[in-house]
């Protein structure tokens, strides 16, 4: 694959910067972690707006806590991990429960987002955790514009909100400045409704692919979109599921917890179909290129078609 | 200097503290007393004299803050906040019980007055610190108070929150430590091991006082002295006494979390001057 990248990274720090241009309540909260995203920009313009919280994840959203009840709206931007496993009870106690506008920015989200290095930095359990907390708000954009309109759409909603991103290293997936409608699941092709293809975030163009390669066997499939984890679209996924009766989830995530388990939900409670989810078989990965462990954690385009065909084969 | 009229009338409140905390756990039959008891007298000399708050504007931007870390002490603090008029008193009676807006530990978006939620033990000095950065970013000029347990210094987050608001140079942000030398299992020096605690404060860049947290000449002045510090946070340890104001809780640290007898109760009342 040789797309054009855009970095999330990058498009977090530039949704910041729109921001901050705007209006003097946003606050970039860092744990050692404004180089990250390469937040220099910000800091030469803003430099009374940067709280450095030191290398301290929990004391970080603990403060952010503190700042938003003063009035002022926190931007605290980490490590996927370090954030909802670390820092996971202050996010709950001390922002979510009060319902502090707090905006956290979990980077290396994903095999894709850690990719080499490894499986202390690559993780596939952020939003199955915070899935389980009331209040959260639970972001999956899928390339660097759609996080920076993502942090623009998200910015004055009620309670904390949770954007997942990447590495750095995202290929393109919508054109610039492509509205990000929270809330509401995007169907991206539709070449019929022999099957549904569930994903978010960066295996997107993967699924894409896979799709028209189903196509070209004659098996029409649905992408779907579903960028917000939380609220869930479950009327918009109902009727697609209506219509397709088969579905795959594809997530750079244990499949438990994430997206494959909330279609799941959706098809348990709403809308029957049968389902396959695709990405961690509820197994840690490892080092390696980003694109090379998707491919071999099961998200290739291949394994993408191949699992909607067994998935329709179960056709009574 | 701090006249005397001034501690008395700080004393009457601190036994009205104390009064209310023993009939919201004897009257609800649930709570932590005697950890309520050695913070009262901090509590009352910031809502009663130290703290620019206005009740009837719970959410004027330029008030002082509180955040009482140790959470569970909560019924001296919701004393104070229904004395200085932000609720009624009676509503002091509904502590525990389901749709009060008196929830276990602080939940500051049901209490009016509440600055901060807590409860889970060693947040408070980070949400303080949050708080007081704030004034610096908005140019507001109030002060941020936090009680952090001395038991409660055993979490890592203290120290995270400690080493950031000294290199902030946070001087808006003052910790009382109530150091009464009890947590729930025993004392701080069986079961942690917290001592030296000034030394520590001091080496991560903290003005450090030590005070009798129960002699409100000692805790005011402290209070004022912590305001001409200008390049650094204050950490006040605080002296307490575990069960404060009621002779039989003292020394005994079942009263940690236990609910006086009707005789307890009695008998606590008339030593705090309770049924006048």
């Amino acid at each position: 694959m040789s797309a054009e990248m855009v970095s999330t990274r990058i498009g977090f720090r530039e949704g910041l910067i729109a921001l901050a241009e705007k209006r003097d309540d946003i606050v970039f909260v860092s744990t050692d972690s404004l180089k990250v995203v390469k937040g220099e920009p910000f800091l030469q313009r803003w430099p009374e707006r940067v709280i450095e919280a030191g290398i301290a994840e929990a004391n970080g959203v603990a403060m952010a806590a503190g700042l938003a009840s003063a009035g002022l709206r926190p931007f605290l931007c980490t490590y996927a991990g370090f954030l909802t496993m670390r820092a996971c009870e202050q996010m709950r106690t001390f922002v979510a429960y009060p319902r502090m506008k707090v905006r956290f920015v979990g980077v290396n989200a994903g095999l894709f987002g850690g990719n080499r290095e490894g499986v202390s930095h690559q993780f596939i359990e952020d939003i199955g955790i915070l899935r389980t907390i009331p209040g959260f708000t639970i972001l999956c954009p899928a390339d660097g514009d759609q996080v920076k309109q993502a942090v623009l759409a998200s910015v004055d909603i009620e309670g904390p909100v949770y954007i997942r991103i990447g590495s750095g290293r995202e290929e393109r997936v919508f054109p610039d400045g492509t509205p990000f409608e929270i809330g509401k699941i995007r169907i991206l092709k539709e070449y019929g409704s022999d099957v549904a293809l569930f994903c978010h975030g960066f295996v997107t163009n993967r699924v894409l692919a896979a799709a028209d390669e189903l196509s070209r066997a004659g098996i029409g499939a649905t992408v779907v979109e579903v960028h917000t984890i939380k609220p869930l679209d479950t009327e918009g996924i109902a009727a697609v599921l209506t219509r397709c009766g088969y579905a795959v989830t594809i997530e750079d995530h244990n499949i438990i917890g994430g997206l494959g388990s909330a279609i799941a939900e959706v098809i348990a409670e709403s809308q029957p179909a049968v389902l396959t989810r695709l990405g961690l078989q509820d197994r840690y990965g490892e080092s390696g290129f980003p694109d090379e462990l998707l491919d071999k954690y099961g998200m290739s385009v291949p394994a993408i078609a191949e699992a909607a065909r067994e998935v329709i084969s179960k056709k009574k | 200097m701090i006249d005397s009229e001034r501690i008395r009338r700080l004393e009457e409140k601190a036994r009205q503290t104390r009064r209310d905390i023993v009939e919201m756990v004897y009257r609800t039959g649930d709570g932590h007393p005697s950890p309520s008891m050695s913070a009262a007298d901090i509590i009352t000399a910031l809502y009663f004299d130290a703290l620019a708050i206005d009740p009837s504007r719970p959410d004027w931007e330029g008030r002082d803050r509180f955040v009482l870390s140790k959470g569970h002490a909560c019924p001296a603090l919701y004393s104070a906040l229904a004395r200085r008029g932000y609720f009624p008193p009676e509503e002091l009676l509904t502590l525990r019980f389901m749709d009060s807006h008196l929830q276990g530990h602080p939940y500051a978006p049901k209490t009016l007055g509440l600055d901060a939620t807590t409860g889970s033990l060693g947040n408070g000095v980070s949400v303080g610190l949050g708080m007081a950065l704030a004034a610096r970013i908005r140019k507001l000029d109030y002060r941020v108070y936090v009680i952090t347990g001395d038991g409660e210094l055993g979490e890592g987050l203290i120290w995270e929150a400690a080493m950031c608001a000294g290199h902030q140079k946070a001087s808006n942000l003052t910790v009382f430590v109530d150091n009464n030398n009890y947590q729930s299992g025993g004392t701080v020096g069986e079961v942690t091991g917290v001592y030296p605690i000034e030394d520590k404060w001091r080496s991560f860049g903290w003005n450090t006082l030590s005070i009798d947290g129960h002699d409100f000449t000692q805790i005011l002045e402290a209070i004022e002295s912590a305001k001409r510090v200008t390049d650094k946070p204050t950490a006040i340890v605080a002296k307490t006494i575990k069960g404060k104001g009621v002779s039989f809780m003292i020394g005994d640290n079942t009263w940690h979390k236990r609910v006086y007898t009707a005789a307890e109760y009695a008998q606590a009342m008339a030593e705090l001057g309770g049924q006048q």
